[in-house]
């Protein structure tokens, strides 16, 4: 091997630490990047794939009970694949020996091993069950804790407990996809009906279109057709959901959330590019001598240039050899972690070659153009500046040409200083030291607060945004302002159950809601979508509407309702007082709208329509299968307490309850999958939080290597190891705090961008933004730790130095 | 070795009145340094006084010690055996390189040959910094006091300047005004002037004469001879051990190394008062070399009466004539009123270091013709009627 090739490698063998140091600078980036673009493909390839792969529907029918000639001539219909029927109920059950209820959605098929849609893949014990048999879907377990083999007790509507044997867990990907708030599934094979006292007949079809499974307005087109038939037919369709083969209905949300991701990833790749720059810099000032010494015996620009480009080279090499595996597992790892909470499977482990052709550019290419500036700059140096021994490259010299006069940044720290003493503020010298030093070298401060800063803004940001999609869950809430939500299986009037209602303890008020199930119609008589009109007194305090445009509900509204935002998807200039075509009840009207308010885009359109019309629509006065209960108390515990009540309550008193749910739980599995969220979120906060504290790891042990020679004078003249470490400390906290300042302001802007594509991606919707202390505080100690650990290694490697050894050069 | 009695580290401050003599003892002090090539010794066991109030220059080639022994007396460096006290502290027995640097800043100040002051504070804060440290002088005082010393060294008008903007002769002057800071009874400064015009130089060499008159003890390393003639002490050392002063003192001209081989050959003879070193007529097998006292050369005339020829000091020579001539005694010479101290060097290591530095053996040529003169006057004094 060649001299100089022997030089380059002892560059790396020989200073380990800082080999390390300038290493895990790069691999960082590259771990980051790698773990985010890996997630990115794995997600988005895995999770069309595994949908895909369970045969879901691209239509759902919510219908009337049905039979299976109605059934075969669904299958018959004209552009349908496969069709399934399906009878789906709703039960409270309970594990053995356990006495917390738990509401399912009992889905009852025809035949397990005919299953052609929304396969069931099976988890552990049979994939079939029996007659009186049954098997849970693997999510049902997070909220019920039951084991293969025991038997599940069943409330049915008349209060009688029926037992059924727990023979498998299966996973079902399909059925309720994209639906948070969609009750744990249970599977039963037709044949168990009779058992629970339900007719066998269906009440849902699961219908794939035989050709463009991916074309939206084909299933649209064939959906809409296929109603329209069984609506003749006279077998109601209540609710159609369309949905693509290959896209999971929550698949926008993930590659929103994935997208911020994947922007969080490559600013971290700045951010480490930027510490990459400043350690390569440092290194290239630390070899001004040896590349001296190389021009002094005849190297030429050029061959210096090579030397530091391979080495360079190495070291983004070496920081691949770390980051690659790691960002592939952590990227996997990840993938994992959101399949999991979205219900989706991944096709197994495996190297991602986009994210390892990103990885491996990012790796080379980053140190290159971070390095190239120092490197170029180093090999062009002339051999008496070499040699000089000008090494702590202080920026606060005077300017060639103007001998007598500093820099007016210097002038201005030394000018501000003696104002304040002039006025007898004396600041400890020790301090001013670490304060001047943190300008020394102004380049270096600046990558440094950037990527600081950066990380704290994001960090801040992340908090605020938690804040502001909370806020806005909790705004939400107040649409769902009822305490306890009792349905029943059929329509009471309001006096019986305001009677039996106000009986029990802690109950205040009670109000008849009702529920319209129309569909939205565009002009020329096809379903735009289906519309949830629900109905409350127009009086009523249990709904306190964000609206956006026009006015709420009124008691003499006729034909009048007040509609979410999503309907803007679908008319986009739709303003109050415009005229919609409403299918209700099979007959096509026209309503005004009077008003648009914020809601989750998500769950679909939601209407209001004041009860005292809708009693008229539906034929109902006064009667309602739907109830909501003020209590007294209105926390979560309470409310849980008081839906058991009334429950038991209404059951005993022989009404036919179907369930009753307290008004906080929907809110709390919503706000829970929003935490899930802001957790993606704070990782990457972390991470980028994480790069900072290096990069000032990094800047603080440059600075001290390049001062080594003024801690050995400090040392000198009295400075004993607390003063040395605290000079060091100091200046790295002036860094922190120079950057939170900084933070605070820039992580305005980024609340407003987080928040705005967060709420977008989940709520279909622009939301206000909340700003709170926590992210502002938490950020502060964090940058104050940081700050203060980032500096102690190399304020102790400060301390342990010798006068002897950092005086030596001399 | 036996340890000197000393005091605490931590008290040193405080008990500087009831410390001893001397303000810097070293006793045995070796350094060894190891690296790939093998381990060298730097010093070779060095003993050392220096008392209260000296102005004492160390010289030496390069590589001979020097600043590896001034590293010793300031704790900048530890002995790999030995003992080094300074005011009354041993610096180096269970004290940790922290508390040294704040046993440093309180008890001496060190002017190194690159000034080494902060580029990023002014020079009234450079100054004010070793305050600081060791927390001296109440904070709102130390402006003033700082303020003062750059006025000793005449830079008041730069105080408020970052050194990058001042002179190096005037970046020296705020070194030395900065080692002055907490008024320390010890200043080492190691070549000063190294680096500064002989006029900067001199001004430096009038402030250290002036903090000697006040009661300071200096220490400086220099390679300039026109300062150590001005010290109170000249110390050499060559190859990592010290030159006899007296060997120094007495044979300037000789090369270090042979200053050195004498410094190990030498004897050392003690004479009471009036008694006879060497008589008339004597084969003399020795050069003798006068440490301490004085010694008395004179003639006997026929009636055996004595009469002076000379009166030789400590640092003067005796005994030279006699070997370069290679006769007998040409009169008798003893101590004087008080005991002498003498180191005597063999006849044929000293013929043949003459025979190897032609410069030392021109020089006291000169003193033999010069003596030879003055003995022939007192000679035909002596043989007058």
């Amino acid at each position: 091997m060649r001299p100089r090739w022997r030089k380059v490698l002892h560059d790396l063998i020989d200073n380990k630490a800082r080999t390390l140091l300038v290493v895990l600078s790069i691999a960082v980036g590259v771990f980051s990047i790698g773990v985010i673009s890996g997630a990115y493909q794995i997600i988005s390839n895995d999770m069309s794939v595994s949908y895909a792969a369970n045969h879901p529907a691209n239509v759902e029918l919510r219908m009337a009970n049905y039979n299976t000639d109605v059934l075969t001539s669904i299958h018959n219909a004209q552009g349908i694949g496969e069709a399934e029927g399906r009878r789906v109920n709703n039960f409270r059950v309970r594990a053995q020996g356990s006495d917390q209820w738990v509401a399912l959605d009992v889905v009852a098929l025809e035949s397990f091993s005919k299953n052609q849609v929304n396969l069931l893949a099976p988890v552990s014990g049979a994939v079939e069950a029996g007659k009186d048999e049954i098997l849970l879907e693997k999510d049902a377990l997070k909220k019920l804790n039951a084991t293969v083999g025991e038997n599940l007790t069943l409330e049915l509507s008349d209060g009688t407990l029926k037992e059924l044997k727990l023979v498998g867990i299966v996973q079902d990907v399909s059925t309720g996809a994209g639906d948070f708030l969609a009750p744990p599934f249970a599977y039963i094979v037709m044949k168990t009906l009779p058992t629970l006292r339900q007719p066998e007949l269906f009440n849902r079809a699961y219908v794939t279109v035989a050709e463009g499974q991916d074309d939206i307005a084909n299933i649209r087109e064939v959906g809409t057709a296929l109603k329209d038939r069984l609506d003749k037919n006279g077998t109601a369709v209540s609710r159609t959901r369309f949905s693509e083969t290959h896209k999971h209905p929550l698949a926008d949300t993930v590659n929103a959330i994935l997208g911020i991701l994947l922007a969080l990833g490559i600013l971290i790749v700045f951010l480490s590019s930027s510490l990459i720059a400043n350690t390569l810099s440092a290194l290239l000032s630390q070899h001004l001598r040896h590349i001296g010494v190389i021009k002094l015996v005849g190297g030429r620009n050029k061959q210096v240039f090579a030397m530091y480009l391979t080495l360079i080279m190495a070291f983004g090499v070496l920081a691949l050899l770390i980051a690659v595996p790691l960002g592939g597992q952590g990227a996997y790892g990840l993938a994992l972690f959101i399949a999991n909470k979205l219900r989706f499977n991944l096709l197994g482990y495996r190297i991602v070659p986009m994210a390892l052709m990103i990885q491996v550019a990012v790796g080379l290419l980053v140190p290159l153009v971070a390095g190239l500036a120092p490197v170029i700059s180093g090999s062009r140096i002339t051999v008496l500046r070499a040699l000089s021994g000008d090494l702590a490259g202080d920026e606060n010299k005077p300017q060639a040409g103007k001998p007598d006069r500093l820099p007016w940044f210097d002038y201005m720290l030394v000018r501000v200083t003696r104002i304040l003493a002039m006025r007898g503020i004396h600041i400890p010298r020790p301090f001013i030291i670490s304060l001047r030093n943190t300008f020394r070298r102004r380049g270096r401060l600046m990558l440094t607060l950037f990527t600081l800063t950066m990380g704290g803004a994001i960090f801040i940001a992340v908090f605020n945004v938690r804040v502001t999609l909370h806020d806005y869950i909790g705004a939400i809430g107040s649409y769902f302002r009822a305490d306890v939500t009792v349905d029943f299986d059929k329509t009471y009037r309001l006096s019986e159950v305001q009677k039996f209602g106000l009986q029990v303890d802690g109950v205040e008020r009670v109000e008849a809601w009702q529920f319209i199930g129309t569909e939205l119609l565009y002009p020329d008589g096809a379903v735009a979508d289906n519309l949830n009109m629900l109905a409350p007194p127009a009086n009523s305090k249990l709904v306190n509407p964000i609206i956006v445009a026009g006015r709420w509900i009124r008691a003499d509204d006729v034909r009048k309702f007040a509609v979410s935002e999503a309907i803007l998807n679908f008319f986009p200039d739709l303003k109050p007082g415009d005229s919609m075509y409403l299918k209700i009840k099979g007959r096509t009207e026209v309503w005004e709208v009077i008003g648009i308010f914020k809601f989750v885009g998500r769950e679909g359109i939601l209407a209001y329509t004041p009860f005292e019309y809708s009693s008229q629509v539906l034929n109902l006065t006064n009667r309602s299968s739907s109830y909501r209960f003020v209590t007294t108390q209105h926390d979560r515990a309470t409310q849980d307490l008081m839906a058991e009540r009334l429950d038991h309550f209404f059951r005993g008193a022989g009404f036919k309850v179907r369930q009753a749910e307290s008004g906080l739980a929907s809110l709390d599995t919503a706000s829970e999958s929003l935490d899930t969220l802001v957790v993606f979120l704070l990782i990457m906060a972390i991470l980028t939080a994480i790069v900072g504290a290096m990069g000032l790891t990094g800047t603080m042990g440059m600075n001290v290597l390049e001062r080594t020679r003024e801690i050995g004078i400090m040392r000198a003249i009295g400075a004993d190891d607390r003063a040395v470490m605290r000079t060091v400390i100091a200046e790295g906290f002036v860094i922190g705090a120079m950057s939170f300042g900084l933070a605070i302001i820039l992580s305005i802007p980024f609340t407003y961008l987080l928040s705005t594509i967060v709420s977008l991606a989940v709520f279909e919707t622009p939301i206000d933004v909340v700003f709170t202390y926590m992210g502002y505080a938490i950020w502060f100690g964090l940058i104050l730790v940081l700050s203060v650990v980032a500096s102690i290694l190399p304020a102790r490697n400060a301390a342990r130095l010798t006068i002897r050894e950092v005086l030596a050069y001399e | 070795m036996k340890a000197p009695r000393v005091k605490p580290i931590n008290d040193s401050v405080k008990k500087n009145e009831s410390a001893s003599e001397a303000m810097i003892e070293l006793r045995g002090v070796v350094k060894r340094f190891s690296n790939a090539a093998g381990e060298f010794t730097v010093l070779k066991g060095v003993d050392l006084t220096i008392d209260r109030g000296e102005f004492v220059s160390i010289v030496g080639k390069s590589g001979s010690g020097k600043s590896t022994l001034l590293n010793m007396v300031t704790g900048i460096d530890h002995p790999t055996d030995g003992h080094v006290v300074v005011n009354g502290s041993d610096i180096y027995t269970g004290v940790t390189e922290s508390q040294r640097s704040k046993w440093r800043g309180k008890n001496l100040g060190i002017v190194f040959q690159f000034f080494q002051l902060l580029p990023m504070l002014t020079l009234l804060e450079n100054v004010m910094l070793p305050m600081d440290y060791v927390d001296l002088y109440d904070f709102d005082e130390r402006p003033a006091r700082a303020m003062e010393l750059l006025k000793l060294v005449g830079l008041e008008k730069f105080a408020n300047k970052l050194p990058v903007l001042v002179s190096t002769g005037q970046q020296q002057l705020a070194a030395i005004a900065r080692a002055m800071a907490c008024d320390p009874p010890l200043l080492v400064a190691d070549e000063p002037t190294g680096n500064l015009d002989s006029r900067s130089a001199d001004t430096i060499i009038q402030l250290f004469e002036g903090f000697v008159a006040q009661g300071k003890t200096i220490v400086m390393v220099t390679h300039d001879p026109s300062l150590t003639s001005r010290t109170n002490r000249n110390i050499i050392i060559s190859d990592g051990e010290l030159i006899n002063e007296t060997i120094s003192k007495s044979l300037p001209q000789l090369r270090h190394r042979h200053m050195l081989e004498f410094t190990k050959i030498a004897e050392e003879h003690i004479y009471l008062p009036h008694e006879t070193i060497i008589s008339r007529d004597q084969n003399i097998d020795y050069f003798f070399m006068i440490r301490k006292g004085e010694v008395d050369v004179v003639l006997e005339d026929k009636k055996k009466k004595e009469s002076l020829v000379s009166r030789l000091q400590a640092g003067e020579f005796f005994g030279e004539m006699e070997l370069l001539r290679g006769g007998k005694s040409i009169a008798n010479v003893r101590a004087g009123d008080q005991p002498v101290e003498v180191l005597a060097l063999p006849r044929a290591d000293f013929i043949r270091v003459l025979d190897e530095s032609p410069v030392t053996a021109d020089a006291i040529r000169k003193i033999v013709q010069s003596r030879l003169e003055a003995h022939k006057v007192a000679d035909q004094r002596s043989t007058m009627p």
